[in-house]
């Protein structure tokens, strides 16, 4: 399958509502093993929220060789290129559920550092 | 009817502290209000967006909240609210239009489209900063970034406000976005209820966790937490600031490195300003640097 992105969200990769949507447009077809090819022809603003509502949450959902082998991204230009970047490296390093303890634990340390500095 | 009169109103943390307890005095009231800039010299982009949404979320909560435009009798006030257009907002007149203002705006619901275009025309793309409309795609996908989040994470009950100027004194393009949400430290706290002592948690530190790339309080179970990381790595290379206002959390990001501490007051909401260097040597895509 291949997907003229213009075609679908016009100019803008931006919103988390239109990640969700090319999401549930592609899964089906990946998780089957059937190549896709997103084609970012005309495509002039990209921010992350879009990329991690689809191919960052793609990345939850099939195994990292698979996401190589199927998924073709084309056309991006260079502020794309950087976006998808970072948020395929964020999303690689998600452990999925947060251990909330952890997170406590780690801003109470901070916060007792800010108040011995104080 | 009782009144608030408003002061000069710049960029110090004072005349943010004013603005959160103003917001406090406003909406305890039970009769009409009435703002008089009697006293009021100079007034700030990031007060104009703070003032406008506080209006709406008065009048949310069926407080009836008027200008009055007798009362603003400095000049230079007058032309400010009128040329970005917070006086056709509010009962007063508009005054065609001076390209150093970003005009005010209102987004009860997310309209991407809509604050796209704002910051592609009305922002970025005034020509004070001349670059390429490559860059120009990049810094908006950027301040995107700052509108998601207040629709995501804010749950402001009368959506997101902006306004910004070109400060041509200081060549300065500043923009404020505004919601009147939970804010961030809530949040944070809320994201992290199932440990009790998430109460105990102050507003700067829960700050500074959020500030980190890929902390998010997202229940969406992908990786997220990315879009303030992009802006500050942004606002540092362009020479430029972040300022955030959240709870009682203050927080600076520049080239300097970040700054978080705790106010004595504070509202629930987020405020978020940033600054840009209008100086197109500090823009480049990698593509653009000559070899």
């Amino acid at each position: 399958m291949k997907i003229l992105m213009k075609d679908i969200f016009g100019i803008r990769c931006i919103a988390l509502s239109d990640g969700q949507k090319l999401h549930d447009l592609i899964i089906d077809d990946l998780k089957l093993g059937n190549p896709v090819i997103l084609d970012f022809s005309g495509i002039k603003q990209f921010a992350s929220p879009f990329f991690n509502l689809s191919i960052g949450q793609i990345m939850t959902e099939i195994s990292e060789g698979e996401f190589r082998r199927l998924l073709s991204l084309e056309n991006l230009d260079e502020t794309g290129k950087y976006v998808v970047g970072q948020v395929i490296s964020n999303a690689s390093q998600y452990h999925g559920d947060a251990d909330y303890k952890r997170i406590v634990d780690e801003i109470l340390d901070r916060q007792a550092k800010g108040e011995d500095e104080e | 009817m009782s009144v608030i009169f408003i002061p000069t109103l710049d960029d110090s943390q004072d005349d943010y502290e004013w603005m959160f307890r103003a917001r406090e005095t406003l909406l305890l009231q039970t009769d009409k209000v009435e703002l008089s800039f009697l006293f009021c010299q100079r007034i700030s982009p990031a007060a104009v967006a703070f003032l406008g949404g506080l209006i709406r979320l008065a009048e949310r909560q069926h407080i009836v909240v008027t200008v009055n435009w007798q009362t603003v009798t400095d000049e230079n006030v007058l032309k400010f609210l009128r040329h970005n257009g917070f006086a056709n907002n509010f009962g007063g007149k508009s005054h065609g239009w001076d390209n150093h203002c970003i005009p005010y705006r209102e987004d009860a619901v997310e309209d991407p489209n809509g604050v796209m275009d704002y910051l592609t025309d009305n922002w970025i793309g005034c020509g004070w900063v001349l670059v390429s409309e490559q860059l120009k795609n990049a810094i908006v996908g950027k301040m995107w970034e700052i509108y998601t989040n207040s629709f995501e994470h804010g749950l402001s009950p009368v959506g997101v406000f902006s306004c910004g100027h070109h400060f041509s004194r200081k060549n300065e393009l500043a923009l404020t976005v505004v919601d009147f949400g939970l804010g961030i430290a809530s949040n944070v706290k809320e994201f992290l209820k199932s440990d009790p002592r998430s109460a105990t948690l102050t507003s700067s530190a829960c700050v500074e966790w959020a500030l980190q790339k890929g902390n998010s309080t997202s229940n969406l179970k992908v990786a997220r937490g990315l879009g303030l990381d992009l802006l500050r790595s942004f606002v540092t290379i362009n020479k430029g600031s972040l300022e955030l206002y959240s709870n009682s959390a203050y927080a600076l990001m520049n080239k300097d490195g970040v700054t978080i501490k705790d106010l004595d007051v504070g509202f629930s909401g987020t405020i978020v300003q940033i600054k840009l260097k209008c100086d197109e040597r500090l823009y480049r895509l990698k593509s653009e640097v000559p070899s």
